[in-house]
């Protein structure tokens, strides 16, 4: 019991003593040129350089119930039924539009097969509207994020864009007559034309997705713009072949506000 | 010491993901790529001259820009899930913060983000894996690299506080990837050049589609 007793209060010695030298090494007391001296070199170790920016506080995407992704086609591929080589094909997708810009196509969805191969399900610019279908991942291009949202109103004959879902543009709209409607439906914009020579379609024009499903023998398809005009007393009605056109002045303000691959609901 | 891209891309995968592209194996390993990233062209020569920091802050941005639309595009694709979900969202979230604090300190000097297509990494866990491990990797070399050429101190200050959280970023990715998080006693630095070889041959960085056109509308009218 005595010899346990001595042990205890030697152990106790020796770590009071390493604990008295470790404080001593860290507050510079064990320095041999004397308190002062360490104390003065203490006191000229600089402060850290502040930092040239401010890294703000790192922020989750948020709502991403108005974000829409869309890509272009690489190369040309087809689009089948399912995510499946083996699968009944669709459409083919070329990589040039008519207008000769790139194909885009809408991303609604993905998939990887047994392989671990990735495929895309994309909205397709083809007959009957609203058709998607399943290509490569290998196919198509980068994928871009937009967040606006074009609604066409059939009958009140509107226009209306909206960002994260906030309404941003309104204007009135011609739309198809009975006989050459415009279609219903989820499209997107396809492409934008500008600086063309051509009064009837005014200073610029969106390509959409969709297309006329009574003029399937108009020339490059029978794809639905939404475009200027040079009649703009015709506006609002149903006057058109069922493009959808807007004033001069309010197809330049969308122009200013809406991106390509942006997607169009026509009701 | 010889920077060789295989130290630092784990597994091979951005080496698979530029032979996914129809790039070699060689080419990948030592060749140079026809048409290397624009992006990493920086500011232009006068620029650079009168303040070097600019060019080192526009690589360290294109970097971020890198990591934070790969993340970015990985949480929206929701194939990647649970742990890794985690992990994409917290490093998406701190890689874009990044990108607003270069933005915001380069103001108009500041490039503009360049277009990425991932290939289908960010679409599957384990290319997202393997990609980031190599993406953090790839970042916290660099930042390594260019440290040293910095002349302002605050900018220095700024770029060691960002570079200790790129090799966390990496620890972590490695460890969700089964590989171990700390190997080396000494880590080596990368090069500007090397990195826009390895980034260039992966062709993560492509053009912009062109989406404009100036021919006549043939639109139903």
């Amino acid at each position: 019991m005595r010899r346990k007793t001595r042990a205890a209060a030697a152990l106790g010695l020796v770590a009071a003593c390493a604990v008295a030298g470790l404080g001593s090494l860290l507050l510079g007391g064990g320095d041999r040129d004397g308190d002062g001296q360490a104390a003065a070199r203490r006191a000229v170790l600089p402060a850290p350089p502040r930092l040239a920016l401010d890294v703000p506080t790192p922020k989750g995407l948020g709502n991403a119930r108005h974000v829409a992704v869309w890509t272009s086609v690489l190369r040309p591929a087809t689009a089948r039924a399912h995510p499946q080589s083996s699968a009944r094909r669709r459409a083919r997708l070329s990589r040039r539009t008519p207008e000769g810009t790139a194909n885009v196509v809408l991303v609604t969805g993905r998939e990887s097969d047994a392989r671990g191969r990735v495929w895309v399900r994309v909205r397709l610019p083809v007959l009957p509207n609203g058709t998607t279908g399943w290509v490569p991942r290998r196919t198509l291009g980068a994928y871009q994020a937009v967040r606006t949202h074009l609604v066409v109103d059939r009958r009140r004959l509107t226009a209306t864009l909206l960002r994260d879902g906030r309404r941003i543009f309104r204007a009135g709209v011609g739309i198809g007559r009975a006989r050459w409607p415009t279609p219903r439906g989820r499209f997107y914009i396809r492409n934008r034309l500008t600086r063309y020579r051509s009064a009837t379609y005014g200073p610029l024009a969106f390509g959409t997705s969709a297309r006329s499903a009574t003029l399937t023998d108009w020339p490059a398809g029978g794809f639905v713009g939404i475009h200027g005009t040079d009649q703009p007393g015709l506006l609002p009605g149903r006057v058109s072949h069922g493009c959808i056109r807007m004033r001069n002045a309010d197809i330049l303000r969308l122009d200013r506000l809406v991106t390509v691959g942006t997607p169009v609901t026509i009701r | 010491m010889d920077f060789l891209l295989d130290d630092l891309d784990i597994d091979g995968a951005l080496r698979e993901a530029g032979e996914h592209a129809g790039i070699s194996r060689a080419t990948f390993l030592g060749g140079t790529v026809a048409g290397a990233v624009a992006a990493f062209a920086i500011a232009p020569p006068a620029e650079a001259a009168r303040n070097p920091d600019i060019a080192v802050l526009n690589f360290a941005l294109v970097l971020e820009y890198l990591q934070s639309s790969f993340y970015t595009e990985a949480e929206r694709s929701k194939a990647v899930r649970g742990k890794a979900e985690d992990a994409a969202k917290r490093l998406g979230s701190v890689e874009r913060a990044h990108v607003t604090a270069f933005k915001d300190l380069l103001g108009k000097k500041a490039i503009k983000r360049p277009a990425f297509n991932f290939r289908g990494t960010t679409e599957a866990e384990r290319p997202f894996l393997k990609t980031a491990v190599a993406l953090e990797d790839l970042a916290v070399a660099a930042y390594k690299g260019q440290a040293p050429r910095l002349r302002d101190k605050t900018v220095l200050a700024a770029a060691v506080a960002i570079h200790s959280v790129e090799a966390r970023h990496a620890a972590w990715m490695r460890f969700l990837f089964g590989v171990q998080p700390a190997v080396n006693a000494f880590d080596d630095a990368v090069s500007k050049p090397e990195v826009r070889r390895v980034v260039g041959a992966t062709r993560f960085v492509v053009a912009r589609p062109r989406t404009s056109s100036r021919r006549r509308p043939r639109f139903t009218g």
